[in-house]
């Protein structure tokens, strides 16, 4: 593998921002979606960036301590490598230095940042937040890591570009989701969880602010993580488009592929009430599980 | 000097006698680190002549057996990783801790030199006479150094000791049975005879070697004696025993489960009625180490306990490397060997530190200490990064092949049960850090310091080992390929970063790099932009309204994951305990049954017996 230094510095200076400004606009579409169903207008254009740049700006930015601070670094760095690492069209230098399994595993070092910072505000109610957003982490990795492990299976690679190219080759049909249909749905309700979004968003629990990792979390630590969630929106999209949707073609595609995954979570998020932590874990461990292990007794027959 | 074995083991033999004489000098940690470095050196000289072995002139005849020495490839591995451990360990015990941390540096000291000295006899062995005498040897050190804390740690050695004599007694065994049927006991003349045996007495080898071998690994269904064996030991105690003394069964099982008698063999053995083979069970036990022992782990209140219980799962990693028998899967399980050795020495070396300060090492009872010990918490922070297998960490790598070995050979279930065991760690060691160091500190810890160098400074540069060799896995595989030679697999193709392979690539070095440039963009961000934040204190913190003082305990510390536990908790003791109460019956049942041969004479039906297996072996 030779190192093409001019093009790989573009990918990592293009794909992070590329990924946070679809990111926001992801937001922007999630906000509004549930603006419709709730019959408001919702909020206008430039409202997420708007409100990044206002946390960012304000004056009080209470800080407790080195490693608060240096978990938020951590978390946009993991979060920056998540992204050079997904094979978008056009920029896929990265991927081919990593695979899927790297890239599940560098998923995990943003909530480690996470969880770090909020455990060094020494405040509990943070603290029974990380414990409730790391019990969810173990959920729905179990029905997760198991469609991972049939798409291993049936493109008999976890090259992330690999898999892409399997499926563009063959057409609508080679598409992972035609092809392990009972591994895609499993994937999709662990992407539920993955987004904390109703029904298993106990552990983001907007609501209640006394008990979620936010409790300590202001100014720009809070807009840190809302950096987190436009990157997040993107990366669980995009892995989820290139295990099961081809991948991009080209950016139109691309781009209309990812937002229909958003949407569906996005959309669901509005009609669920919220599971209790065991009941989360429960669930995701009967339902989405037993459909993830047929459809890899499925993958595993052919 | 010619470095050869005989100046290893002169050296090694040499401390022991050394700390015997001069352990409660103030010098002698100092010193016997000088030694484990000259040990360590004399291993490095030794690698060019591996390739034909580096043979002991010590030989001698006892009562017609002869014995005699010489080091390959898979030994000089383990020996590395033990000689390091060793180094590590006394010099955390070299300053302030071996004054005041214990009862005895005299027995710290000697009770180490010992081992270390009985684990080059024994991974230096030649024929299975050797081995067993090493064996034996690392059986019984291991509880010297295990009961020097007395109370408590006592109660758990004797335990350990238990199950060692009985390990010791089935390797004898196969010893035994190895040599009425092959005329021998040197490893040429075993290797000559392995090819040919038949299936029963590859059962009889195996299940012999596998409980023999398997207790020392802690090896599901005989796990129960490691955790509280070790979390008793003193803290470099602890750092050496968790780190490598349980590596010792994994080197038994190479040597003649994999090397002599082979991985295809064991395809042959099929199991009765369920069709699996012994190589597929052998497996699954393995995943069910990972998975049971970590969410075991998951459950301690006692932080040296939780470490304990996570080396038990470790171990589950490397045995399933090896079994899957491509070169990546042993690569992957010989690599987790030396991952887990650096920073399962630097977790024990930090609790040790912690509870050099604190006097306690309960999870309930600690708190905050990050701002207190902040060098500690860095080493913990990379270690524990490590042990739950996350980049940029050593841990990952090892882990990464193991799963893609074991994806590759289409055994999608068991690198399922794999991740679930990452999973729990991620859990279980987060608990750890967040316990211990973050959240608010105590009142009674705000005047404690950071301990001294000749404590941080192992803790540092082992983490440091842990960051190099994820940041260049290539610089550990160099040392895992000797191993992997010499156990007749055929070298991994690898470069310094990591991997390319037909199905999926790793390169550590873009990973890293994107990753902390990655966090330079985002410190960038952060640091730089918006306001300048303002640091507050502890109790400057959001209370509900109520006003928060030193006397309120405001830390969320006690049955962490209460969610999780609800849940899982039943299964503990349905499934764990019954487990357990099973093993305990099936032990007591043997016990009894073996007694009652022993004491009541049944003259005629032994008699009898032996009459029957006399003609067996006659006819």
């Amino acid at each position: 593998m030779d190192f093409d230094w001019q093009h790989m510095l573009i990918e990592l200076l293009v794909m992070p921002t590329l990924a946070f400004v679809v990111g926001l606009v992801m937001v922007l579409m999630a906000r509004r979606l549930r603006a419709r169903i709730e019959r408001r207008v919702g909020p206008p254009f430039w409202q997420p960036l708007w409100d990044i740049l206002k946390l960012y700006s304000k004056r009080t930015q209470v800080s407790h301590g080195h490693m608060h601070e240096i978990s938020i670094i951590v978390l946009l760095g993991g979060m920056i490598a998540m992204e050079v690492f997904l094979p978008v069209p056009g920029f896929d230098t990265f991927a081919h230095h990593g695979d899927a399994l790297t890239l599940i595993y560098l998923m995990m070092v943003p909530t480690l940042g996470m969880a770090l910072g909020v455990s060094a505000c020494a405040n509990p109610n943070g603290s029974i937040g990380i414990a409730r957003a790391l019990t969810a982490m173990l959920a729905y990795d179990v029905p997760f890591i198991i469609t991972v492990a049939g798409a291993a299976m049936l493109y008999g690679t976890t090259s992330l570009p690999e898999i892409i190219a399997i499926q563009q080759q063959q057409g609508l049909e080679g598409w992972g989701a035609v092809q392990m249909p009972l591994l895609a749905l499993a994937a999709l309700i662990s992407m539920q969880a993955m987004l904390g979004k109703e029904p298993f968003e106990i552990y983001v629990a907007p609501a209640e602010i006394a008990t979620g990792p936010m409790t300590e979390m202001s100014g720009k630590f809070l807009g840190s993580m809302f950096i987190m969630q436009c990157f997040q929106l993107y990366t669980v999209s995009v892995l989820y488009t290139t295990l099961f949707l081809g991948g991009g073609e080209n950016w139109a595609t691309f781009l209309i592929k990812i937002f229909v995954v958003v949407a569906i979570p996005m959309t669901l998020t509005n009609i669920f009430p919220r599971y209790k932590t065991e009941a989360v874990v429960a669930w995701l461990w009967k339902w989405p599980t037993a459909i993830a292990l047929v459809g890899l007794f499925v993958v595993m027959m052919r | 000097m010619i470095p050869s074995l005989d100046l290893l083991l002169a050296l090694a033999f040499g401390n022991l006698g050394l700390m015997l004489l001069a352990g409660r000098n103030p010098t002698a940690g100092l010193l016997s680190m000088i030694l484990y470095a000259l040990q360590g050196w004399v291993l490095v000289m030794l690698m060019p002549a591996l390739a034909e072995g580096a043979a002991s002139g010590l030989a001698f005849q006892v009562f017609g057996w002869s014995l005699s020495w010489e080091l390959n490839g898979l030994g000089w591995f383990f020996a590395i990783i033990t000689v390091g451990a060793a180094f590590f360990s006394a010099w955390f015990a070299a300053g302030a801790w071996g004054v005041q941390g214990t009862r005895s540096p005299w027995a710290f000291h000697v009770t180490l030199a010992a081992n270390v000295a009985a684990m080059l006899l024994l991974l230096a062995s030649r024929d299975l006479l050797t081995l067993f005498i090493g064996w034996e040897l690392v059986t019984w050190a291991g509880y010297a150094m295990m009961i020097q804390s007395g109370g408590p740690a006592t109660r758990a050695a004797y335990k350990y000791l238990i199950y060692g004599v009985a390990g010791g007694l089935a390797v004898l065994a196969a010893v035994v049975l190895i040599q009425v049927q092959a005329g021998g006991l040197g490893f040429a003349a075993v290797a000559a005879w392995m090819p040919g045996i038949s299936t029963g007495m590859l059962w009889a080898l195996m299940l012999l070697l596998g409980v023999g071998f398997g207790i020392k690994m802690a090896f599901l269904p005989f796990h129960r004696w490691q955790a509280e064996a070790y979390g008793e030991s003193p803290g470099p105690a602890a750092a050496f025993l968790g780190a490598i003394s349980s590596r010792m069964g994994l080197f038994g099982l190479l040597i003649l489960l994999v090397h002599f008698i082979g991985l295809a063999r064991l395809d042959e053995l099929l199991l009765p009625l369920i069709g699996l083979d012994a190589r597929i069970l052998w497996m699954w036990l393995s995943a069910l180490t990972i998975i049971i022992p970590t969410f075991i782990a998951l459950k301690q209140n006692d932080a040296r306990m939780l470490l304990a219980w996570h080396g038990i799962g470790q171990g589950g990693y490397m045995l399933l490397g090896v079994l899957v028998g491509s070169e990546l899967g042993v690569a992957g399980g010989l690599l987790h060997v030396f991952n887990y050795a650096t920073y399962q020495a630097v977790l024990f070396l930090v609790m040790g530190a912690v509870v050099y300060r604190t006097g306690t090492a309960h999870l309930d009872r600690l708190g905050g200490l990050i701002t207190r010990m902040p060098l500690s918490y860095v080493a913990m922070l990379f270690a524990i990064i490590g042990l739950a297998g996350l980049p940029p960490m050593n841990g990952f790598v090892s882990k990464w092949m193991v799963y893609k070995a074991l994806l590759d050979e289409g055994l999608p279930l068991l690198f399922v049960a794999a991740v679930i065991g990452t999973l729990g760690t991620i859990l279980s060691v987060f608990k750890l850090i967040h316990n211990v160091f973050l959240g608010q500190l105590r009142v009674e810890h705000e005047q404690i310091r950071e301990v001294p160098f000749s404590m941080w400074g192992p803790m540092i540069a082992l983490s440091l080992i842990v960051f190099i060799t994820g940041y260049m896995p290539g610089l550990a595989l160099d040392l895992v390929m000797v191993a992997q030679t010499s156990l007749g697999f055929a070298a991994l193709d690898y470069h310094l970063g990591g991997f390319v392979t037909d199905t999926g690539n790793l390169n550590m070095l873009a990973v890293v790099s994107v990753l902390l440039l990655g966090m330079g963009i985002g410190a960038g961000i952060f640091l730089l932009g918006g306001n300048k934040s303002k640091r507050v204190h502890q109790l400057d913190n959001y209370a509900g309204g109520h006003f928060l003082t030193t006397e309120v305990r405001y830390h969320y510390s006690h049955h962490f994951y209460a969610g999780l536990l609800r849940l899982i908790g039943p299964w503990y003791i349905t499934l764990i305990k019954r487990l357990e109460g099973g093993i305990a019956a099936l032990t007591d049942t043997l016990a009894a049954g073996s007694d009652g041969l022993y004491r009541t004479a049944y003259t005629p039906i032994l008699m009898l017996a032996a009459t029957v297996l006399g003609l067996a072996l006659v006819l």
